[in-house]
């Protein structure tokens, strides 16, 4: 038994393909680097203040693209479906694929790449915590290669872990860089129209659209607010006066908000208001919809089906 | 700590879509239809208040809020913070929309537990509603903290150590949203007592 592992050790290793490893290493990297270099030149340029501003997500949403033209019901549908498809991924290789496909795919859709980006750059925190620790702490296996670093003895690091860290990372990048497309090429109110097609109920879609529509008026107290009490000499610290100042801020937030909703609600009774928004256009579905729906549905099952082939090895 | 896309093999993933599905029902159902509006826009301010960072040492975190939002919106708790999950995640990618169903409930059932136990535990004077504000507060994260850790534990024996430190990075953010969330009831409790025990719920 013993004298098998180092052949079956050698064996893993000759079964990751040498130039994936490499070629998505290269890509990640430049991507959270692009992204930390966003997030650094905007946060000189307001110096050293957070940027709490909403973005807008249907802003590019006039354009003329493969997913712009493409009726946000059937693309909410299949691109959603696509997703669950890559997140059942299990090899590099094809989550490297699925990637490229989103790349590409944000290409196609013309829209600018900075909110991609900054998309990656949201998720950066919890996938470099995965990258960092998965490596040391995955269970071990038998014939898997361990690289033992000189300073620490007591942590070695195991490969399987790591091709595991960045399956995890390549999947959430490629679902992440997929969300423009999908929900960036139509207004907003018929992209959540599209999600009402597919099942969610119609009242979750309007609390949805009214709290969307809300974010953008909260903002702007919460901007006005934080103003005043920085005119009034507030710092943020770690200590028990800013904690104080910002649950009294919260709970003044909250009071605003409640005392809000009731001339919200009696406002929107005035316009008529019966418990639903009406719509007024309703897009046709077109077969050339149905077309790219089955074209996005059939590349999942074809990268799912491509794992199954045991040419591939499982990292 | 929101968990993204990719994490949680799909078979979880889909049964907490399921779960999440099942509670925003029975919320959606307890729901008068005409609190939805108000429900909608209180969601929006919690969502706003969730982007702020207080510092901590060199680093900063935000705060998270299921106890408060618990506290203030008893069992609509559940729906507000869905809404509110699914526009963190359409809007930033706080968190993947394939994971949405997990994330629910990661942040929808201690909202749902504090609520209860804010109201059975708070009394009448300002003292025990800010204790009974603060171990909510405290108590909601912890539980988030659990959720999360046994999410990724259930999803294969790599995870344990990221599971681990995923629970030890919450413990700065038990005390702080402890504290804060002190402060916010005990505020809440003089200025404007009846939110306390709310007509949304």
């Amino acid at each position: 038994m013993t004298e098998a592992l180092p052949e079956s050790a050698v064996s893993i290793q000759l079964s990751v393909p040498a130039s994936i490893l490499p070629a998505s290493l290269v890509v990640l990297s430049l991507a959270f680097l692009f992204a930390l270099l966003l997030r650094k030149k905007k946060q000189s340029r307001k110096k050293g203040q957070s940027d709490w501003s909403i973005p807008h997500l249907d802003r590019h949403a006039d354009l003329d693209s493969f997913f712009h033209n493409w009726n946000p019901a059937v693309k909410v549908a299949s691109l959603f479906l696509y997703c669950f498809l890559v997140v059942s991924l299990k090899t590099l290789v094809c989550s490297a694929a699925a990637l490229m496909i989103s790349i590409l795919a944000v290409y196609f859709s013309k829209l600018p790449w900075r909110r991609s980006l900054q998309r990656l750059a949201a998720m950066s925190g919890f996938l470099i915590m995965f990258l960092l620790v998965l490596p040391f702490t995955s269970k071990e296996q038998p014939g898997e290669i361990l690289l033992i670093f000189p300073l620490f003895p007591g942590f070695p690091f195991h490969l399987n872990g790591f091709l595991l860290a960045l399956t995890i990372v390549v999947k959430a990048c490629a679902i992440a860089l997929l969300m423009e497309p999908m929900l960036g090429t139509s207004t907003f109110s018929a992209t959540l129209q599209g999600f009402s097609r597919i099942g969610i109920p119609s009242p979750i879609i309007q609390m949805i659209l009214l709290s969307h529509r809300y974010l953008f008026v909260f903002q702007q107290e919460l901007v006005r607010m934080l103003r005043s009490m920085r005119v009034r000499g507030f710092t943020a610290r770690t200590d028990i006066l800013t904690m104080k100042t910002m649950g009294n801020f919260f709970g003044m937030l909250f009071i605003n908000s409640y005392d809000r909703t009731q001339k919200v609600y009696e406002a929107m009774l005035c316009r008529g208001y019966r418990g639903d928004f009406p719509t007024f256009h309703t897009q046709e579905v077109n077969g050339k919809d149905l077309a790219k729906g089955g074209m996005w549905i059939m590349i999942g099952f074809i990268l799912l089906l491509t794992e199954l082939m045991p040419s591939l090895p499982s990292p | 700590m929101h968990i993204s896309d990719g994490v949680l093999p799909t078979t979880i993933s889909m049964a907490a879509y399921a779960a999440t599905a099942l509670g925003a029902g029975l919320s959606l159902k307890k729901i008068r239809q005409e609190d939805l509006p108000k429900i909608a826009v209180v969601t929006s301010s919690f969502f706003v208040a969730s982007l702020i960072h207080l510092p901590l040492g060199p680093t900063s975190v935000h705060l998270l809020m299921p106890g408060i939002v618990g506290a203030l919106l008893g069992s609509a708790a559940f729906l507000s913070i869905t809404v509110g999950l699914f526009l963190q995640s359409i809007l930033f990618q706080f968190g993947g929309l394939t994971a949405l169903g997990a994330n629910a409930i990661m942040m929808g059932l201690p909202a749902l537990f504090c609520g209860l136990f804010f109201q059975a535990i708070r009394g009448k004077t300002l003292l025990r509603n800010t204790l009974a504000g603060a171990l909510a507060g405290g108590l909601g994260i912890l539980l988030a903290a659990s959720i999360l850790a046994a999410f990724l534990y259930t999803s294969g024996e790599d995870f344990i150590g990221v599971a681990k430190l995923a629970l030890a990075a919450h413990i700065p953010v038990i005390i702080i949203e402890a504290a804060v969330s002190a402060f916010t009831v005990s505020f809440i409790f003089r200025v404007k007592p009846e939110l306390l025990h709310s007509v949304l719920r």
